[in-house]
């Protein structure tokens, strides 16, 4: 969901990818049951300073929730998060506080906790922050540590676990992060090398209860062999609460960069490709069902805006809300929160009791 | 709306324009019937919420908060609904409108809100030429949003496109966060203007037949960070706002009304709140006490958990907080100005512009009429012309005499559709400076400075007290349907609550 320095790889995208579509006309959403599998709509526009990166949609109140994300050309503005109605209508916004100016900002709304706040992960400081929106109150739950000779923190995604605790990737030193349920100090949970990536590397992050096992996705691996491949790993968690064996789901295609994705009741996985503008349909097993659109780098989905950059599949209701980053041409035309249909429903989100944080 | 010139013709007219007519009293029957229905006598000493002010926006909360489950109660200050929306009985037939009254493209809460009480919409007739009446180069007539005077065309046409990419990067939610918000703060349009075209007394001749419609203002009244935002907010959460869609009849915010009345819409709204509704019931008091709030009206005293104040920001002004406003809300409120803003109507028997392929909607540089429209009436065979007379224009022509004014709106009319326009079966103006409980109109006015040092407390909540109306709205402030998003909007918020 970032684009932390460009690559050539990335060049070549930059080359391919969409182009500043003009200004449509407003479309009348169509009835829900006229929409067919693959059909795209704008929910809502991201505003300045924009870069959306991920979309959480709130399971206790049903709104949906995202933050703005890192300019690689520079930040500056503060990270902003936005609240819409599970309609789309824009309801209120909150400045994120406490943001190092100096560093590259940017803020995605992860999830929820079980009193309802949403939890932030914060970029330019490496923080994990809780948002209550009922009274626009932040507070710090903690600072991802910055590991010797790992790179620099930066947290990424997250998900609750099975004991309540909150379980973050970290895109720049290849660890998944515990945060005990009730807060506290984050401490690594799973450093597994396979996690390491060029300069993608770990992303997504969704717990499957079902499986008592995470689903982790992945940009790019620092495998020669397999260099420019994102893969969708399991992690299954031990009964003593520890990380099990890392196993691959899914390997992409060449410069797919998969990113987040969503998880459907029937067990099928919606991963967005933040490399060729797609949507990818997997089956519980590992096998590609679908890609959305079927060619790569256009975008081109229906709508008045491609998919540019996309970075995330959260479900609502039988479609998912992709977070439309244009991440790499940085397009402010093209930030925006996107619904596609996907004719299925997703699977609850994850929110154990214990898992309130401090 | 007063109303003069009723003449023998006019009354002839009327009853030929029977259906209409019946219309008309069938809107005054309801507003009748909604006076009646809401609450008489004492008020209950304790509700859940209590909304202040029964326009649309405080209506709205209203019904979302009861819809919520929670009981409320809506004080009016007025013996009346609507706030800046209200409804004028046309002697010779017909309704129309003596505040808000259009709606267009992406105004989706209005519409839809509208839709649900059942309120039709009909468009305003654009086929033809508009007219543009310059003191310079005479009357010409043009389709379009720029007119084709070649003194200011390429000038305005690069100084709209500017604002437009401008307002384009906008946060609607935050326009004082953008990067060059203190730049833009510091200047008003018309500096900007003169700054950035060649004939910047032209240009801003046309811009002002935008602004004092709009905003009851001329450009140098008002910040230019305040009214990119208001073209930034003239869209929805998927349509980015352009100065062509706040500006145009068709496809712009002007481009429909509703039969009946605009006003049919907080009356409905009222008449589904029936004893949820108190009229005559102007607020002087909002304290807060434990675990609550105590709201003084003239009617009494009411006690709530919550309160929605949904009342134009000056008007909040007169209401005594305990404990008071925090610094910030009170000199935003301080130094937010209402635009000074009157709709003049002039009713014929026929619409004989159209005749003339001329579609009634005409600009001007000079004289009382600065901005018209074609405000007809459907059914009545009528036409109708609207003069808004607003900000330096109000200035001049608003404070004479009803006849000397007439006599200026008329010529004005006369200007761009002929002579035919002096001669009316009926005249009515409706002048918003004078409305007690809203000050002015259409809405409040940013001068340089105020966005990005006050505009933050726009819609912060102050401990248990919520805002609304239309100024708090993220799109189309200023407008009916900013009007209901904010209602909605404050509802949630106090819904959320326990």
């Amino acid at each position: 969901m970032r684009a932390r320095a460009l690559a050539p790889a990335l060049a070549l995208i930059a080359l391919l990818a969409p182009s500043a579509a003009p200004a449509a006309p407003a479309a009348p959403a169509a009835p829900a049951a006229a929409r067919t599998d693959g059909e795209t709509r704008v929910f809502a526009r991201v505003g300045a300073p924009g870069f959306p990166a991920y979309v959480h949609v709130h399971p206790g109140n049903g709104r949906v929730y995202a933050a703005t994300y890192t300019n690689p050309t520079g930040d500056t503005m503060p990270s902003r998060v936005f609240e819409w109605t599970a309609g789309g209508t824009l309801q209120r916004s909150w400045t994120v506080p406490g943001q190092n100016r100096k560093a590259a900002r940017g803020v995605q709304v992860a999830t929820s906790d079980a009193r309802g706040r949403l939890v932030l992960l914060e970029k330019s400081r490496a923080r994990v922050l809780t948002l209550n929106v009922r009274n626009g109150r932040f507070q710090v739950q903690a600072t991802i540590p910055d590991l010797p000779g790992r790179g620099h923190p930066m947290p990424n995604y997250a998900a609750w676990g099975p004991d309540g605790g909150l379980y973050v990737t970290d895109d720049g030193q290849d660890v998944i992060w515990r945060i005990p349920a009730a807060g506290g100090m984050p401490r690594p949970w799973s450093g597994s090398k396979r996690l390491a990536g060029t300069e993608f590397g770990t992303t997504g992050i969704v717990y499957e209860p079902s499986r008592r096992s995470f689903l982790i996705s992945q940009q790019s691996t620092t495998d020669p062999l397999d260099l420019m491949r994102g893969h969708l790993y399991r992690l299954p968690v031990r009964a003593d609460g520890g990380p099990g064996v890392l196993s691959t789901l899914w390997t992409s295609g060449p410069l797919d960069l998969p990113d987040g994705f969503g998880v459907a009741r029937s067990g099928n996985v919606y991963v967005a490709l933040l490399g060729t503008n797609q949507l990818v349909r997997i089956s519980p097993a590992g096998k590609v069902l679908a890609r959305f659109p079927k060619r790569p780098l256009s975008g081109a989905n229906g709508s008045p805006v491609p998919f540019d950059s996309p970075s995330n599949a959260t479900f609502q209701g039988t479609r998912v809300l992709v977070a439309n980053q244009s991440a790499i041409l940085g397009t402010t035309s093209h930030h925006a929160v996107l619904a596609v249909e996907v004719g299925e429903r997703g699977a609850p989100v994850f929110i154990p009791s214990r898992a309130r944080l401090r | 709306m007063s109303t003069l010139d009723v003449g023998r013709r006019g009354l002839l007219a009327g009853v030929a324009g029977g259906a209409v007519a019946l219309g008309a009293l069938a809107t005054e029957a309801l507003e009748h019937e909604v006076v009646a229905g809401t609450l008489q006598g004492s008020l209950p000493r304790k509700v859940d919420v209590v909304v202040v002010g029964a326009g649309i926006a405080g209506l709205v909360a209203a019904r979302r908060v009861a819809r919520g489950g929670r009981s409320v109660l809506v004080v009016e200050a007025r013996n009346r609904v609507g706030g800046r929306v209200l409804n004028h009985g046309l002697d010779t037939g017909g309704t129309i409108e003596a505040g808000g009254a259009f709606v267009g493209p992406t105004q989706d809460h209005i519409k839809r809100l509208a839709r649900s009480l059942g309120i039709a919409t009909f468009d305003e007739y654009v086929t033809g030429k508009n007219v543009y009446v310059s003191s310079t180069l005479g009357r010409m007539e043009f389709k379009g949003t720029v007119p084709p005077d070649p003194t200011i065309l390429l000038d305005a046409a690069v100084a709209l496109k500017t604002l437009d990419q401008y307002a384009a990067q906008l946060p609607v939610d935050a326009p004082w966060a953008h990067p060059r918000a203190a730049e833009w703060d510091r200047i008003t349009l018309g500096e900007w203007l003169r700054a950035h075209t060649l004939n910047a007394q032209g240009v801003e001749h046309l811009i002002r037949a935008w602004t004092q419609p709009g905003f009851g203002a001329d450009p140098d009244q008002l910040s230019l960070l305040f009214v990119l935002h208001y073209i930034a907010c003239s869209g929805n959460e998927t349509t980015v706002g352009t100065f062509e869609r706040n500006s145009d009849t068709a496809g712009g915010a002007q481009e429909s009304r509703f039969v009946g009345g605009s006003q049919r819409v907080p009356l409905e709204l009222a008449k589904r709140l029936g004893r949820r509704v108190a009229l005559r019931a102007p607020v002087t008091r909002i304290a807060h006490v434990d675990g609550g709030v105590r709201v003084h009206t003239r009617r009494g005293v009411v006690k709530a958990r919550r309160v929605i104040v949904a009342a134009p920001p000056k008007q909040v002004l007169g209401i005594d907080f305990a404990p008071g406003l925090p610094a910030g809300r009170r000199a935003l409120l301080q130094q937010l100005q209402m635009g000074r803003l009157m709709k003049c109507d002039a009713v014929y028997d026929k619409p004989f512009w159209r005749d003339q392929g001329l579609t009634g909607f005409g600009i001007s540089d000079n004289g009382a009429v600065r901005a018209a429209f074609d405000n007809h009436v459907a059914d009545t065979g009528h036409g109708v012309l609207l003069a808004f007379v607003g900000g330096s224009t109000w200035a001049q022509y608003g404070t004479r005499s009803l006849a000397e004014r007439r006599a200026a709106v008329l010529q004005g009319f006369a200007s761009m559709f002929g002579e035919k326009a002096l001669r009316p079966i009926e005249y009515a103006e409706h002048d918003w400076t004078r409305e007690r409980w809203t000050g002015g109109g259409p809405t409040a006015i940013y001068a340089p400075g105020v966005m990005t040092t006050h505009g933050h407390h726009i819609r912060t909540p102050f401990r248990r007290i919520h805002w609304a109306g239309t100024e708090t709205s993220t799109y189309w402030t200023g407008y009916m349907d900013g009007a209901v998003r904010s209602g909605e909007r404050a509802a949630a918020e106090v819904l959320e609550k326990r």
